[in-house]
């Protein structure tokens, strides 16, 4: 059997599969796998990735795929050390290869992930029978080492790399059990992407509870998600904003249905409408309606929970644990008053303890600690915080960041276009939150009409990174160091 | 009609149109997700100038069900 004191995920999971081995860990498709399965199988794929050469300290690129295979590898490569980057494979191929040309992995893993360069190995390639071989023990690797690296969207563009310890997910999933009150009894559905942050902590959280997890490909087709709901017992499922609208408009209030089966439902990683909060009310009136508010960088940091906090569902909550702490410090780092705006700065268990490349880390914390979220808000009197605007120019759509600049970057490269900026709007269709502006300067006296631009940033930039609002405009207005001045175009 | 619907499909989750058989499926590849499925209803609505009904909405899930609804509604 694995042995991983230095990863608490791993040793919950394994407690369970002593205490409970015959329970069910992971449904996918008609596969079910137990909680005894699930730990020969991470220690048959960690025989494996030793066999490929790879040692405590290495880096894999692990695209994150709903298939038994992902989650198998994930862990195997906790157990020896071996460092997660857990990537989109859809991502666009220039965002992949910036990525790999950082953490230079020592293998790729995936369906279909190739990164010219290295060594790549598909899903369907992995043979996991242990052949024969024994797990070879490293001691030396401490709960404080890096566990995963995810790349979030940077200001600038560049995506950066987030660290987390094994110490910083164990402390997130355990805040967010704690929290929400997942159990072993418990059966969730995961239609969210393994990519981000939100679907690959349900992934941890409901493993450490040992309860089952039921992977699902996405929220598209809602008459699967829901005959899945059914068949499978769903007790709980992650969802974001902008799936809630669409779960609203494709089927009105059918969800209604599984009302007395589900006991909680974790919602996060952009803004949500309070009108959206109180229909959720209404129409779960017993269930746990858990929002949080988290970065990759300090996943759950506060949560809130609607029924609970009835009166006051404009607020992002109050800190996710007693291991987690909460502050408002302005420009210079000091505290400012209860009820003063200043930017959210957050410490605790679940906070990364640096970004992969030294340049990212400038200015990332104040007094060494505090990470600092770029969101402002305040904290009022009751202890509940408040966000009252972001520093961060970049735009959610969806939950999914997006830098301004990037866009612009893509733009720029099209001859027809002298001068662009980026802004976030609300989406006009009522369902992403917000969703790119373009504000653009002609190079000549003609240029072609939008629908081809868009035509020809297709190329360039994945699908929710293309503006669905577009204007012309004489010039952008910029600051005399030439940044551009994007409140003045939101205005 | 079916070879218009197919067309939008194809355009909208920018695939080739030899993908879009009549049994492939919302979820069925990452380009048809929950924001691809909104452009398509939204894209067929606004050039078939139709209006899908809501109670409709629920079951089309499939390329098959996405042509008959939209015959269906040009016949009425």
């Amino acid at each position: 059997m694995i042995n991983a004191p230095h990863s608490r995920v791993l040793c919950d999971m394994i407690k369970h599969a002593v205490d409970t081995p015959d329970k069910v860990a992971l449904v996918e498709g008609t596969e079910c796998v137990t909680y005894s399965q699930l730990l020969a199988r991470i220690q048959a794929a960690a025989i494996y990735l030793q066999s490929l050469g790879l040692h405590a300290g290495d880096h894999i690129l692990l695209a994150a795929q709903k298939e038994l295979e992902f989650v198998y590898l994930y862990f195997a490569a906790h157990s020896i050390g071996v460092v997660n980057v857990v990537v989109d494979e859809a991502s666009p191929r220039d965002r992949l290869d910036y990525i790999a040309s950082v953490v230079h992995p020592v293998v790729t893993f995936g369906n279909n992930l190739v990164v010219d360069g290295y060594r790549s190995v598909s899903f369907s390639d992995i043979v996991l029978n242990g052949n024969g071989c024994e797990l070879l023990r490293t001691t030396d690797m401490q709960p404080t080492d890096v566990a995963d690296v995810m790349f979030t969207t940077g200001t600038t563009g560049a995506p950066k790399g987030v660290c987390l310890s094994h110490a910083n997910i164990a402390g997130s999933a355990s805040n967010t059990n704690g929290f929400i009150g997942t159990c072993a009894d418990d059966v969730e559905a995961l239609a969210l992407p393994l990519s981000h942050s939100f679907g690959l902590g349900r992934l941890r959280c409901v493993l450490t509870a040992g309860a089952t997890l039921v992977l699902v490909g996405n929220f598209a087709n809602l008459k699967s998600f829901f005959a899945v709901m059914e068949t499978e017992g769903v007790t709980g499922f992650g969802m974001v904003p902008a799936v809630w609208q669409y779960i609203k408009r494709l089927s009105g209030k059918r969800i209604a249905k599984f009302a007395n089966q589900l006991r909680y439902i974790e919602i996060g990683s952009a803004a949500m409408p309070i009108e959206d909060k109180q229909l959720l009310m209404e129409l779960f009136p017993t269930t746990r309606l858990c929002m949080h508010y988290g970065l990759t960088e300090a996943s759950r940091a506060m949560f809130t929970e609607f029924h609970t906090d009835a009166g006051v569902l404009n607020s992002i909550g109050r800190p996710a644990s007693s291991l987690v702490q909460v502050c408002v410090l302005d420009e210079d780092g000091t505290p400012v008053d209860d009820g003063v705006d200043g930017e959210i700065c957050v410490r605790g268990n679940m906070v990364c303890r640096s970004y992969f490349l030294p340049q990212d880390n400038v200015g990332a914390f104040h007094g060494g600690d505090w990470f600092r979220t770029g969101d402002w808000g305040h904290r009022a009197s009751n202890g509940l915080f408040y966000l009252t605007g972001r520093k961060k120019e970049l735009i959610n759509v969806g939950g999914e960041k997006v830098s301004p600049s990037a866009i612009e970057d893509a733009l720029l490269t099209l001859d027809c276009i002298a001068d662009c900026a980026c802004v976030a709007v609300p989406d006009p269709r009522g369902v992403l939150g917000e969703v790119p502006k373009a504000y653009l300067v002609k190079s000549g006296e003609s240029a072609p009409d939008f629908a081809e631009i868009k035509a020809r940033l297709t190329c360039l930039l994945p699908p929710h990174e293309i503006p669905v609002l577009w204007e012309w405009t004489d010039s952008i207005p910029r600051t005399a160091s030439g940044k551009i001045q994007r409140l003045k175009l939101k205005s | 009609m079916e070879s218009r619907v197919k067309a939008i499909i194809a355009r909208v989750l920018n695939v080739d149109p030899a993908q879009i058989t009549d049994e492939l499926s919302s979820g069925d590849i990452p380009e048809w997700d929950s924001v691809g499925n909104l452009a398509i209803i939204s894209t067929i609505e606004q050039e078939l100038d139709l209006e899908f009904p809501l109670e409709d909405l629920f079951d089309l899930t499939s390329v098959r069900s996405l042509v008959d609804e939209v015959n269906k509604l040009t016949n009425d």
